[in-house]
């Protein structure tokens, strides 16, 4: 899983005005295993998802490096949610989610979900299907960053 | 389960976003699921837009083993001794991710506290588990329609289903007297319609690239935690009428006296009361059918027995019935429709001393 390869769409661009290999992107996922020892504290345990059953909490772990020459700029990851997989909170960067398929974006707190009735409800965690992260400023050339967010499997 | 990385480059994109099927969640993903997340970036170099990067990451659902078996109603089963068919009541539920055939086992305590707090005191005979029929007959309770089983095939996930643990109830048994019974299910493998699958083992030591599998089930009243098997108890409790008869007499007349201070001389009128009591705590008793032979030296009086009357402090009231009541001699008998428990009723007769 250490692996950090570089992503290639060499052969797709169609003219210098695309910087090859400019950002390399990392995707890994770890399940949480909490454990408590003989003296009742509680250690949490990332371990790779080798023995994943409904109920287990994921973390996902993106890891992104610029590897061009010049600044990356309108910085934008997106991260729909896998269908088998219910959000459960980001890390330390709050990422923008989306409810309704990609549509619309905002904080979990501002977003709404229309109800049968016609009414709309607050949007709940389990109503997340995008994550997305948008950086406002450009990441300069060399930089590299990481990016979390939790789910459970349903 | 194997956990790798893909590389797919913009145009190859499309087509992994689909991989995974709509799985079923009811009782969790299905074993076996491929969940793949992918994750795109979008940026701009000097302005212009670059080609869209994409990173995935696949891994598998493994299957988790759980099942619950419950007691439905919370309460004993009362039964009668000598009663046929007397039916406990559970349900069974497969809470794993995945279709699976259940083995059960009906079994019986040897004495300890049984599961509503009465002490185990009997064992039932014919013990025998049926499986409800949810189209026809009466659905949720035992009747004619259900099927007898010795395992549950092919049991949906998160679909509660209804079992009754059948059996006999041996004659002779005091109220109050407790038989614990007990229910277990076994996980086995699915799979197979018509057979019962094999037994299920968990995955030992390293994850395997194939489906692992994982107890996931709690200790019921006769299995371990994370045994693939799950039990409820219940119990059935005799409820009886227990029957105590006494007869008492009084001299209501004598043809000096007359009905003061009345004498057991020859030509007195004699009362006879039967008492039949039947005991707190248990079942009524009905159709009880009282006689008693007359003795020689006395004479019935013709058309003075009364059934079904009340008791006062010991002292028969004379609010019986005459229906119901007959005289074959030398025998006066009468039949009381229901005797409650706690309650007495009479008969009651005159005859007079020869």
């Amino acid at each position: 899983m250490r692996k950090a390869l570089f992503l290639l769409i060499a052969a797709l661009a169609p003219a210098q005005a695309f910087a090859a290999n400019q950002v390399a992107l990392d995707n890994n996922v770890f399940v949480e295993r909490v454990t408590t020892d003989a003296a009742g504290k509680q250690r949490v345990l990332l371990e790779e998802p080798k023995v994943v059953v409904p109920g287990d909490r994921l973390v996902f772990v993106l890891n992104y490096r610029n590897a061009g020459a010049q600044p990356a700029d309108k910085f934008v990851i997106t991260n729909p949610m896998p269908s088998a997989v219910r959000f459960a909170g980001a890390g330390d960067t709050p990422p923008l989610v989306s409810v309704d398929g990609g549509k619309m974006w905002g904080q979990l707190a501002d977003l709404t979900v229309p109800m049968a009735d016609g009414t709309r409800r607050p949007a709940q965690p389990a109503d997340v299907t995008h994550v997305r992260w948008a950086f406002q400023k450009p990441i300069p050339a060399g930089a590299t960053g990481k990016l979390i967010f939790r789910g459970v499997v349903k | 389960m194997t956990s790798k990385l893909t590389y797919v480059g913009a145009i190859g994109m499309t087509a992994i976003a689909l991989i995974a099927a709509s799985p079923a969640y009811a009782a969790g993903t299905t074993a076996g699921t491929t969940i793949t997340n992918n994750v795109t970036v979008d940026y701009q170099v000097g302005g212009v837009a670059q080609g869209q990067q994409t990173a995935s990451n696949s891994f598998v659902v493994d299957r988790k083993i759980n099942l619950l078996v419950e007691e439905v109603g919370s309460v004993t089963t009362e039964v009668v001794p000598g009663q046929s068919n007397a039916v406990t009541t559970f349900q069974l539920t497969n809470t794993s991710n995945e279709v699976l055939d259940f083995a059960l086992t009906a079994s019986q305590i040897a004495g300890g506290t049984a599961a509503h707090g009465g002490t185990d005191s009997f064992d039932v005979s014919n013990v025998r588990i049926y499986r409800d029929n949810i189209s026809s007959g009466t659905v949720g309770s035992f009747d004619a329609a259900d099927t007898l089983v010795t395992y549950i095939d092919e049991l949906a996930t998160d679909t509660p289903i209804r079992l009754f643990v059948v059996a006999d109830v041996p004659a002779g048994l005091s109220t109050g007297a407790v038989a614990g019974v007990q229910l277990r299910a076994t996980a086995r493998e699915g799979g197979a319609s018509g057979t019962q699958g094999a037994a299920i083992t968990q995955t030992a030591g390293a994850n395997t690239a194939a489906k692992d599998t994982v107890f996931a089930d709690v200790a019921g009243v006769n299995d371990a935690n994370r045994d693939a098997s799950h039990s409820a108890a219940d119990d059935y409790t005799v409820k009886t009428a227990t029957l105590t008869v006494t007869k008492t007499s009084r001299v209501v007349d004598d043809p000096f006296n007359g009905t003061t201070n009345p004498k057991l001389i020859p030509g007195a009128t004699v009362e006879y009361c039967i008492l039949v009591a039947n005991a707190a705590g248990g079942a009524s008793a009905t159709s009880v059918a009282i006689n008693d032979s007359v003795p020689t030296q006395l004479t019935y009086v013709a058309g003075s027995a009364r059934v079904n009357g009340t008791v006062t402090a010991g002292t028969c009231n004379t609010d019986g019935v005459a229906a119901g009541t007959n005289y074959a001699a030398p025998v006066v008998s009468g039949t009381v429709a229901t005797v409650a428990a706690g309650d007495t009723r009479t008969l009651l007769f005159r005859a007079t001393v020869n």
